[in-house]
């Protein structure tokens, strides 16, 4: 197949026409405006100053939000981890008849628009829902138990909408793998356990950092859970940019944030690439 | 042999707790469908179909709900049919600049969805172009992508090119080897990234609230504009009627796939 | 040939007002028209064409509001002139002004919006938005509060690019069960500030205006010319470490007060009144200086005026501004001395019998845009606590 280099070109084609068009000159679009001033009327004067990069860092608020994201965004992606490999696992080795079905409900919370499955953890954590309801009403609690506006709260929400994506992206890539690797590994006297250890889980690697990858990437750039289920001190930056770019109209300032938090998503993801990055793993794979 | 079955059982365990968890706030929802009351809590106060009686009149939010599925629907066959063909360049030919362009392709998750959907509004703006249905189609295309492209990218990898090196050196043309081999191999991995796209698209606030036209807006933003007045629980209903027919639908047809193979084989 | 028959249509609906043909009359009559126009301008002449399939796009606020205007307003309108109304939902005040800041042709897609607050009328104005109405052509307008027109002209040298439609108030609500009506009533605006209700409060974090009005009020100043602003700051600042939950939307606002989650918290008239018709126990308290702000149906460049001008007069039709008062539990903009209001409209909170609006504190549209950056992100800086 070497004898065509334009043949991947070929293939390529189509995505890279959609994604250059609707999305590197659109993002152009915001780096030129995150140079720009904005007038109090509203206006925007074309200019080219740091004047809105130079904000973002004058003082601590706009970079301690900033480690915040970061943070909880670390957190989901560790929890995700944790809630997904094992029922992933459990959907690669299972025998049962309801497989199919068990995996189509794992999507099925999508079917239930984000912003009420988000706002429906207020019924269940909230100080007349259905926790505290039970706590009260079985003695078990005096007074409500204070579970929402929080950042567990807010994790809760992220996990709840995140988790499907972490599960289904380390399911698809141990369903790849061959089972009769374990079986040899097993016959040449390896446990249960070494079996998975040293031939499953690696195997399942470009999946697990698929998924993390997703999960850490789409926690930066969701406001809803912080908005619906944060208190005063869960802000993250993708409210601050929201509010920036809708609330006052501060389209300069607001693109300047963006192509901070941008600049440094790309940052994360080359490290990653380069380390232990989806790439990486790819090749070695299909080298071996 | 006995350690064995104690370990399955609790990775049974576990998964069952992760659904349960996973479920409670969909659960919530389906049975606040069924309170009389609009801002109901625990213990619910009386049953009631009402909201589902005021959803089966409301027009604004079954044409929203048509939108939605219509616009879904067309981006998953768009998105996955240029999105297997990228996957397979990226897994099966090496050439310069792949690990930039994988990543590039990956890109649309990387961009908070409030700056995508502004910075297309202003690319359009400057085009001198009217929104479209063909616009927000695209939009949505582009936004699902990476997690078809990963999903497929994931699955191509474990599939061996020795498999489709055989069939080509029999004599098979490239496409054969695709339609004969790759594809029913990868064709788990095309639905699974099928159905996230669809979901995806049918899911997205943000950005379609920037996209929309007046007359295609989709459920979610329908829901993101009853947020200042107050969210119906006729949108509770929608969603315990989703939720029933996307549980009912596939346990009928295996049903009834059973009930044809007994059949078959008396 | 469109325009001919667009005159016609404006004769009989003038007719009608005028009391000379029934409503039924002029339904039937203006269903011929329709018809005849169709016929006519069918497959000859591009302009019957493009006036037969033509449109207008009102965006509003959805729900019981859409219902309202859609049966009593738009219908109508659409029989009566074959024009469709394409009504759109917003999401929210803010994201529509990106939205038709970003749109293109510049109003095009855009053509009458329900908006909120004169400073947003004078921010659309400012950025150059509006149009001049032809005030003879909307004969309803005579009918509305003559303080609310009197208001948005004085932003537009006299002309208007808008019809006022509806009023309402963020004034006080609070929980019944958890605070007595006299004890609202003796701290009125303070009351957000007791120390009693620590943990149990609710503001909304959206909006650097009403949280700054009611502590200008708290301080003892005039929200519209504060002088020490300082203390607005001091005063927000103690009361976020009393704050339970800023909400975001008027959903949230009336699930949080519903469920009990919150005690007290400043809120919009309407949400208020909804949940008292729903019985829940949720009292509401307007004090002096009350936030009070008026709706209307702002015009956008690029509309075609004569259609514009005709559907406005048909959503200030007393039937159609009252059915949408009841849906969003907002009074009409009408004036009540001039137009006969049922009862239940009467009782809505904010509405005013003598039609005067007296003692009805507006927020300053020039004073807030001036300092709204600033201010804003001051405020964004106290909710995050830094």
């Amino acid at each position: 197949m070497k004898e065509k280099p334009w043949k991947p070109w070929l293939l390529l084609s189509p995505s890279l026409t959609a994604v250059f068009l609707l999305l590197i000159v659109p993002v152009c679009f915001v780096v030129v405006y995150s140079f720009w001033l904005r007038a109090p009327s509203g206006m925007d004067i074309p200019a080219f100053q740091f004047g809105n990069y130079a904000k973002f860092f004058a003082d601590s608020f706009y970079p301690v939000i900033l480690l915040n994201t970061i943070r909880v965004a670390l957190e989901t992606v560790f929890i995700c981890l944790i809630m997904g490999y094992i029922p992933a696992y459990f959907f690669y080795r299972t025998e049962s008849r309801l497989k199919p079905f068990l995996m189509i409900l794992v999507m099925l919370p999508f079917w239930i628009s984000f912003i009420i499955r988000t706002l429906s953890w207020i019924n269940i954590l909230g100080d007349s829902g259905l926790i505290n309801h039970l706590l009260l009403k079985y003695g078990m609690i005096t007074t409500p138990l204070p579970m929402l506006y929080n950042e567990g709260a807010v994790i809760m929400g992220l996990i709840q909408y995140l988790l499907p994506f972490m599960i289904l992206n380390i399911y698809v890539s141990l369903d790849g793998i061959d089972k009769s690797l374990t079986e040899a590994a097993q016959s040449l006297g390896c446990t249960e356990w070494q079996a998975f250890r040293e031939v499953t889980l690696p195997l399942s690697l470009p999946g697990v950092s698929a998924g993390c990858l997703l999960v850490f990437v789409l926690t930066c750039g969701t406001y809803l859970p912080p908005m619906i289920l944060g208190g005063p001190n869960n802000e993250m930056i993708a409210n601050l940019i929201f509010k920036r770019v809708i609330g006052t109209l501060d389209w300069p300032f607001g693109s300047a944030i963006s192509v901070i938090l941008l600049l440094l998503l790309v940052i994360i993801v080359y490290t990653y690439n380069r380390y232990m990055g989806i790439n990486q793993i790819f090749k070695s794979l299909s080298k071996g | 042999m006995k350690k064995l079955i104690s370990g399955w059982t609790l990775i049974k365990l576990y998964t069952i707790l992760v659904y349960v968890w996973m479920f409670a706030p969909i659960v919530a929802v389906v049975i606040l469908a069924f309170n009389p009351q609009q801002f109901g809590t625990f213990p619910m106060e009386g049953f009631s179909f009402k909201w589902f009686v005021k959803l089966s009149q409301n027009s604004t939010i079954l044409d929203a709900f048509k939108n939605s599925l219509v616009l879904g629907s067309l981006t998953a066959v768009f998105a996955t049919a240029i999105g297997v063909p990228a996957a397979l360049a990226f897994i099966r030919y090496e050439f310069k600049g792949k690990e930039f362009l994988n990543t590039m392709l990956i890109a649309p998750i990387m961009i908070p969805e409030v700056i995508l959907g502004v910075a297309l509004l202003l690319f359009i703006r400057w085009l001198q172009q009217p929104k479209s249905f063909a616009l927000l189609l695209i939009g949505h295309v582009v936004l699902t992508l990476p997690y078809v492209l990963l999903i497929v990218q994931a699955r191509l990898v474990g599939i061996k090119r020795e498999y489709e090196e055989a069939a080509l050196s029999l004599g098979a043309s490239p496409f054969q080897t695709f339609r004969e081999i790759t594809f029913p191999l990868l064709a788990p991995a095309i639905f699974a990234g099928m159905l996230f796209a669809f979901t995806i698209s049918f899911d997205d606030v943000t950005a379609t609230l920037f996209w929309a036209t007046a007359q295609n807006q989709t459920v979610p933003v329908q829901i993101f504009s009853m947020l200042r007045t107050s969210i119906s629980p006729e949108i509770n209903a929608l969603g315990a009627v989703m939720i029933l027919l996307t549980v009912s639908i596939p346990l009928a047809a295996g049903y009834v796939a059973r009930r044809f193979a007994r059949g078959n084989t008396p | 040939m469109g325009k001919q028959l667009k005159k016609r249509l404006d004769d009989v609906y003038q007719n009608y007002l005028e009391g000379n043909i029934t409503r039924r009359d002029f339904v039937k009559f203006a269903g011929i028209a329709g018809a005849a126009l169709g016929l006519a301008g069918g497959p000859f002449g591009l302009m019957g064409n493009a006036f037969a399939s033509k449109s207008i796009t009102c965006h509003s606020w959805g729900g019981t509001t859409s219902e309202a205007l859609r049966k009593f307003a738009f219908d109508p309108f659409t029989k009566a002139t074959g024009i469709e109304v394409i009504d759109a939902a917003f999401t929210g005040m803010d994201a529509f002004l990106t939205q038709v800041k970003a749109s293109y042709p510049p109003g095009g897609e855009f053509n009458i919006a329900h908006l909120s607050a004169v400073y947003d009328y004078a921010r659309y104005t400012d950025l150059g938005f509006g149009v001049v109405l032809d005030e003879s052509k909307i004969p309803n307008l005579k009918n509305v509060m003559t303080k609310m027109t009197d208001t948005l002209r004085g932003i537009t040298n006299g002309t208007l690019s808008t019809v006022p439609y509806d009023l309402g108030q963020t004034g006080i609500a609070y929980n019944t069960n958890h605070i007595s009506k006299e004890k609202a009533e003796k701290l009125g605006a303070s009351l957000l500030y007791d120390k009693s209700l620590k943990g149990k409060l609710g503001s909304w974090g959206g909006d650097f205006r009403t949280n700054m009005w009611y502590a200008a009020l708290h301080t003892g100043q005039s929200p519209n010319n504060i002088t020490d602003v300082d203390a607005v700051w001091d005063a927000l600042t103690e009361q976020r470490s009393m704050m339970k939950k800023y909400w975001a939307s008027g959903s949230e606002l009336m699930s949080l007060l519903a469920n009990g989650e919150i005690s007290a918290t400043v809120a919009w008239s309407g949400r208020v009144a909804a949940l008292q018709d729903q019985g829940h126990p949720i009292g509401y308290l307007a004090p002096d200086g009350t936030y009070s702000w008026m709706e209307y149906m702002y015009v956008l460049k690029g509309t075609d005026l004569e259609v514009a001008q005709q559907l406005l007069n048909f959503m200030l039709e007393p039937e159609a501004s009252i059915a949408v008062a009841q849906g969003q539990k907002y009074p009409p903009a009408l004036d009540p001395t001039k137009v006969e209001m049922p009862e239940d409209v009467k009782k809505l909170p904010a509405f005013d019998p003598t039609g005067k609006l007296n003692g009805y504190l507006f927020a300053d549209p020039a004073y807030w845009n001036k300092h709204q950056l600033e201010w804003a992100e001051k405020w964004d800086r106290i909710m995050a606590g830094a």
